[in-house]
């Protein structure tokens, strides 16, 4: 009887550890591998221009795989858990070099040097781009696409207000200080339901007050933190902050999609955001009002040098699993999202999110509807900008997690929770810890 | 061999416990004394650096202060609510059932659906309440934009979700109170408040103390409502425990110091524990 109890037991315990470590089925029903991605909650219309364009296409391309992708709402936690367990999908989503270094370190995902070496990816990506996707030398991410910070502005607005478009930092105040007095926004933009929005304001005005220069000193440890021209930069944004320049009190009760409504709406001039804020303004610049949206890259204090200068990001790195077991054809999928023909016809019907950043990029904007050619626009002089070495640095990709986390709480200076010294403290404490780590992802040199 | 039977009947329950209650939180504390990033397979030992941390970081205190802030409101307001509208339905015959439906179904809907009926209804500066409000020349801001508001904000949707639930609990303990009692006490000639502290009161103290005991350690857990309305800010103004816990695993890499906050969570919930078994042991001596 006892040794009947003990086997019940072990089966009992055996199945336990088995239903743990069963796996779900990698194979379609008619034999083909599946390969998986998964991709942050995209609207319907984005999933579905994102089948035609690379599920379908790669699907029919070949018949021994199915590329499948899984939209979720929390995918940076989902991956980084998965991740950890060994588990998760083939092709791995990131928000950015910086949630890259972790997992590349931990050797969670793989190494891309042989691929990169075999499609040519270093010639044809954009240096900066392609540099900040490595650890230790060897590459692990590939930035899905440029992001820089810059104004979306309402033409309409500005034509029937008489304002010109603002080329300096002091016709741009002007052009502000006019709205208020109208009873508009300054100019629209808010973090509801997303804190990191803050990173688009703390590295707008690191980039375009203290200047790429000096941000690039601070990167690579050759000045502090608490540099005066970095605080100073940071003081600025408080005043902006409290002068209305970031959407008065309502900063924090706008999400960017109904920011890009009242820029639509004409309540306000600008909107201050990143370039993937092209793909929100698809919903509220529809028809006619289309031609009504300009964007231009923000000026700087210094505005007679290196202009147009551009905050310089990416906004998601995509990486293979170092668990997988389709690394070749995870790389092949990354290849043809690589190119000059998945840019352009991504962005035909999903402008702002597939600026590609390609160093020799040519875009077709023939058929291109007016929203798509505006981005394809931005995207081209961006990389123009970038080549030229007119760039300052997005915090999310080009600082470690951890001092990233602290940039975020720019807000605690503009409420006067702490000063910008304290703040900066904060940052250089955190920021050695990291760099001491091998967090700090290579930092891109900008011309001088 | 009776033994061996209970042990093996027993298995399943103790094998769960011990694969997702045991031995995750003997994780949770092994990790909080190290610099465990979430997905390294090499965590060094710090020692009690974590700990140190977080004791000279004002935000630290800043989550723990508002936590008590919290547990202070969750402890007063919707019991007072709750308690009263208990009392009031106690009376009526016919509608009590409609009222507990009515007063139960913020509590059945998702937080999530709250949370985004609040934001975009109420809170919202263009489309919700608080627009109108603006559009007819009333000067009011949302009040979760403030950092002196926006935690007290947060707290009173929660509190808006929740007190319908305390109210129908109340209810069912207050029902059972024994009917002769309180023919006794109207009889003795008792006002409306000596019979509910002298009668309703005794009987329901079992279910009032649980239920107390419960809203601190859940107050020390709170997470959904934060998170969705203003994700610990601004500024930190309505970061909890929870929420910066959760911003150093999912965020900074930093696992080893969100289960060093997760401690201290635990530790509250804890007391309330304790807290618990006391008032039990001298209900029961009483």
């Amino acid at each position: 009887m006892k040794k009947k109890l003990v086997g019940l037991v072990t089966i009992f315990l055996v199945m336990v550890i088995f239903a743990g470590c069963s796996n779900d089925s990698k194979t379609t029903a008619d034999g083909k591998e599946i390969i998986t991605m998964w991709f942050w909650g995209a609207p319907p219309e984005h999933q579905e221009t994102l089948k035609k364009v690379l599920i379908d296409k790669y699907n029919k391309s070949q018949n021994e795989y199915e590329l499948k992708i899984e939209y979720r709402n929390s995918v940076d936690k989902d991956i980084s858990v998965a991740l950890s367990s060994g588990k998760g999908p083939d092709i791995v989503y990131g928000s950015g070099p910086s949630f890259v270094i972790p997992l590349a370190e931990a050797g969670r995902i793989e190494n891309l040097d042989k691929y990169a070496e075999k499609y040519g990816w270093k010639d044809r990506i954009l240096d900066p781009i392609y540099e900040s996707g490595t650890v230790n030398g060897s590459l692990y991410s590939l930035g899905n696409s440029l992001n820089t910070v810059g104004i979306f502005y309402n033409k309409k607005v500005l034509k029937d207000n008489n304002w010109p478009e603002p080329k300096t930092i002091e016709e741009l105040e002007k052009i502000m200080d006019e709205a208020i007095e109208k009873g508009m926004y300054a100019s629209v933009t808010g973090n509801k339901g997303w804190k990191p929005v803050n990173e688009n304001y703390s590295s707008l005005f690191l980039t375009h007050f203290a200047g790429g220069e000096k941000v690039y000193e601070a990167l690579t440890g050759t000045t502090k933190w608490t540099d005066p021209t970095i605080i100073d930069a940071l003081d600025t944004s408080a005043d902006w902050y409290k002068k209305g320049y970031l959407a008065g009190k309502d900063y924090t009760n706008l999400t960017f999609n109904e920011a890009t409504q009242l820029l639509a709406d004409e309540k306000a001039p600008f909107f201050f955001g990143p370039s993937l804020v092209y793909q929100f303004a698809a919903q509220s610049f529809s028809g006619d009002k289309a031609k009504d949206l300009g964007f231009m890259a923000f000026p700087t204090k210094d505005h007679e040098t290196n202009e147009p200068y551009y905050t310089l990001g990416v906004t998601a790195t995509l990486s293979i699993n170092a668990q997988s077991k389709h690394k070749d054809e995870a790389a092949k999928i990354l290849d043809t999202m690589m190119t000059n023909e998945f840019m352009n016809e991504m962005t035909k019907t999903w402008p702002g999110y597939w600026g590609v950043p390609l160093k020799g990029l040519q875009i077709d904007t023939s058929d291109m509807p007016e929203l798509s050619k505006a981005y394809a626009e931005t995207i081209k002089n961006m990389v123009d900008g970038v080549n030229k070495g007119h760039f300052g640095y997005y915090s999310g990709v080009f600082l470690p997690p951890a001092t990233q986390q602290i940039f975020l709480d720019i807000e605690s200076i503009w409420n006067e929770q702490m000063t910008s010294t304290e703040l900066m403290k904060k940052v250089q404490v955190e920021f050695d810890k990291e760099k001491e780590k091998g967090l700090v992802p290579p930092i891109p040199k900008p011309s001088e | 061999m009776r033994n061996t039977v209970n042990y093996f009947l027993i298995s399943p329950a103790l094998l769960i416990s011990i694969l997702i209650v045991f031995i995750p939180g003997l994780l949770t504390v092994i990790v909080a004394f190290t610099d465990w990033n979430g997905v390294s397979t090499t965590p060094n030992f710090v020692g009690v650096q974590n700990f140190n941390e977080l004791f000279v970081d004002s935000i630290f205190w800043k989550a723990l202060l508002n936590n008590a802030k919290w547990t202070l409101m969750f402890v007063t307001v919707p019991i007072v609510i709750g308690l009263l509208t208990a009392m009031m339905l106690l009376k009526r015959k016919k509608s009590k059932s409609a009222y507990q439906l009515i007063f139960l179904f913020p509590y059945i809907l998702a937080p999530t659906t709250n949370a985004i009926l609040w934001l975009n209804i109420i809170f919202n500066p263009v489309s919700g309440v608080i627009g109108y409000l603006q559009e007819i020349g009333i000067p009011i801001d949302s009040p979760l934009s403030s950092v002196d508001t926006a935690l007290y904000a947060v707290a009173s949707v929660d509190i808006w979700h929740y007190w319908g639930f305390l109210t129908v609990v109340y209810l069912a303990a207050l029902r059972q109170t024994p009917a002769e009692q309180i023919e006794a006490a109207y009889l003795e000639g008792c006002n409306g408040w000596q019979i509910f502290r002298y009668v309703y009161f005794p009987s329901i103290r079992p279910t009032f103390n649980i239920m107390f005991v419960m809203i601190i350690i859940f107050s020390f857990l709170t997470f959904d409502y934060v998170y969705l309305l203003t994700g610990g800010g601004p500024s930190h103004s309505t970061e909890m425990l929870s929420t910066y816990a959760y911003t150093f695993a999912f965020s900074a890499f930093q696992v080893g110091k969100a289960a060093a906050i997760a401690l201290f969570m635990s530790f509250f919930g804890l007391l309330a524990s304790c807290l618990y078994i006391w008032m039990s042991r001298n209900d029961l001596k009483n």
